[in-house]
């Protein structure tokens, strides 16, 4: 039994890092019907490449605002123009989380501030530079094989958790983000994903 | 009289606007109405009961079957994994540049825009693409228009729409073919314009999210794997068929339903999947073949010689008969097929479009410019229509948010299709 299949436990913690990886990857589209060793050699690839990332500098407008909680974001990139929007209100509700936890030594106070910086840091890092080719040359993921021929395949989801894995190591973290994530999607109520709204028919 | 049916329409529509009815049962009422306003008997010849209730509901038949084959079809590309390897292979071959993963998933709502329509086309294509988008950063909202615009580039070659318009303006189906090949340039010149300017306007967004990570495992499906690269050709198959070697619809339909099922499955689990797929086809049918039935029942009150005979007058006073003022008048128009509004061609607009023909105000084919034009705006736009509602509550916005950001694109493409209309039909 993989990490994947495990039962969800009332302790998130439970659950290592490249678990909740390996989570974020089958939960992104694409990825629905992928061998789980696979989107584990993937979440492994990621968080490595994510981790040895030198530090970036945010250069992008940070903004501060509530409302992250209603649409379930704690941070978020633009890119025109380029900009960090910070939720206030997710902000404060994960430092409460990680208090009623005792999760404080992992994520010391103030931490998950500098986080989301970190983490879309690294998305303008990615999305401006050509860091992004070399984490696909790092996943080893092909689109196409026609003898010789190799088309590098992009991987869904792994920059986000490359991007969890830098805010984790940059900011002296004791566990990834994501799991701080996971906490926060029960605490906040949205812990499963959409439906697919399958059944969501009106009317033509 | 003929105030009085238009009054009886108007309350339709807002009984249809503001949810009272829902609009099949709407326009069922309002045919029976109208057939008593116009003097028609309980039964016999040009009756309420006999002509407008007993002829009125299979008028469109055919329509109605197109419409199942078609959903059939787009339930086997789901279930055979076709539509969600279309998109993987689009995520992974152009993932670094959103507005070529955009544009990907453009061309595969386009494809299955052209085997089925409404919401479950916006599923088929929505339900991996969409998430695939906002994935590699595609904002939301310009995700959600991505499907819907891709749908509509496709409805100029949906065979059920062929169909409907052939049956209920009772014009060859060549004829129907003829002017959806004319509008489809303006649907595809339309979104692709979309796709590249509201993606170069918006930029890319990426999102801490706390709905990335599940707190359970989800639930694995049955593991496909993707479908052979042959047999993504299946949505491809009606349309060669029917466009390129004019096949009549149904059988081009049935062609694609073969062509995905023995390309995909193994001898024998092909009836098991037939049926499967068949009943499952029925389910996604259900809410377009009821519509099918009140427009028919509509189509026959307004064509009654009563309706005709009260209406015509009216109608001829406010048609514009100048090609200038025709365009510009319909185009002006345009909003009146969103909402649920009187110009909805799967609503009281086709009511209008029979009226219309019948009392000889415009050619049948300068008719069908018309509502084939409204029609690309109502699919994409309408924040009342299913695909809309879908794909903007499946990406996380608001079907106005969707609407305001599309309606200047579908817009256009009306007007291009008004001016093509009044150029070769009036």
């Amino acid at each position: 039994m993989t990490l994947q299949d495990a039962p969800a436990t009332a302790d998130p913690a439970a659950t290592d890092d490249i678990g909740w990886a390996v989570r974020l990857l089958a939960a992104t589209p694409t990825h629905e019907h992928r061998d789980p060793e696979l989107l584990r050699h993937w979440a492994r690839t990621a968080d490595a490449f994510g981790a040895a990332l030198a530090p970036v500098a945010c250069s992008a407008r940070i903004v501060e605002s509530d409302g992250g909680l209603a649409h379930g974001l704690l941070a978020r990139y633009t890119s025109r123009p380029p900009t960090v929007e910070l939720f206030t209100d997710t902000i404060a509700l994960a430092e409460r989380v990680v208090d009623a936890r005792g999760w404080r030594a992992w994520y010391p106070a103030g931490s998950v501030r500098a986080a989301a910086l970190a983490h879309e840091a690294v998305h303008a890092h990615l999305h401006h530079g050509p860091a992004r080719a070399a984490l696909k040359r790092a996943l080893g993921h092909h689109a196409l094989r026609l003898g010789r021929l190799r088309v590098p395949g992009h991987v869904a989801g792994a920059e986000e958790v490359a991007a969890h894995a830098y805010a984790r190591t940059v900011c002296g973290l004791g566990r990834s983000p994501l799991l701080l994530t996971a906490a926060l999607a029960t605490e906040a109520g949205t812990g499963n994903l959409p439906s697919s709204a399958r059944d969501a028919r009106r009317e033509n | 009289m003929g105030v009085v049916i238009l009054l009886v329409m108007a309350a339709g529509v807002a009984a249809m606007l503001t949810r009272k009815l829902p609009t099949a049962f709407a326009l069922v009422l309002l045919a029976v109405v109208i057939a008593f306003l116009s003097g028609a008997p309980l039964t016999g010849e040009n009756s309420v009961l006999d002509t407008v209730l007993q002829e009125g509901a299979p008028a469109l038949a055919a329509t109605m079957v197109a419409i199942i084959l078609g959903s059939w079809l787009g339930r086997l590309l789901d279930e055979t994994g076709i539509a969600g390897t279309l998109v993987r292979k689009i995520v992974e071959f152009g993932g670094d540049r959103p507005t070529v993963v955009a544009l990907g998933v453009l061309a595969v709502s386009a494809l299955v825009g052209t085997v089925t329509g409404s919401a479950p086309a916006a599923m088929l294509a929505g339900i991996i693409g969409i998430p695939a988008m906002v994935a590699v950063g595609v904002p939301k909202v310009t995700a959600a228009g991505t499907v819907l615009m891709g749908i509509a580039v496709g409805v100029p070659f949906e065979l059920p729409v062929w169909q409907f318009f052939s049956t209920a303006l009772d014009l060859p189906v060549d004829t129907v073919r003829g002017f959806m090949v004319k509008l489809f340039p303006f649907a595809l010149v339309a979104a692709v314009a979309y796709v590249v300017i509201e993606n170069r306007r918006r930029g890319t967004e990426h999102a801490w999210s706390l709905k990335s990570v599940a707190a359970k495992p989800a639930p694995r499906r049955e593991r496909l794997g993707d479908a052979p690269w042959y047999a993504l050709l299946a949505p491809v198959v009606p349309l060669v068929l029917a466009l390129g070697l004019e096949v009549a619809i149904i059988p081009s339909l049935l062609a694609g339903v073969v062509y995905a099922l023995v390309t995909t499955t193994r001898p024998g689990e092909m009836n098991k999947r037939l049926l499967r797929t068949l009943y499952g086809g029925f389910e996604v049918a259900a809410p377009p073949l009821a519509l099918f039935v009140a427009i028919g029942i509509l189509l026959a009150a307004v064509k009654l010689p009563g309706a005709v005979e009260a209406l015509e007058p009216l109608m001829k006073a406010v048609s514009p008969q100048n090609p200038v003022l025709f365009v510009l008048v319909f185009t002006l128009l345009v909003p009146l097929c969103l909402y649920r509004g009187p110009l909805n061609v799967f609503g009281l607009g086709a009511g209008i479009a029979g009226v219309l023909i019948a009392t000889g105000i415009y050619p049948a084919v300068a008719v069908l410019g018309m509502a084939t034009s409204y029609n690309q705006v109502f699919g994409v736009a309408d924040p009342t229509s299913t695909q809309t509602v879908w794909a903007a509550q499946y990406a996380g916005v608001s079907p106005q948010q969707v609407m305001v950001r599309t309606l200047p694109y579908v817009w256009l493409v009306a007007l291009g299709g008004m001016c093509v209309t009044a150029a070769l039909y009036l």
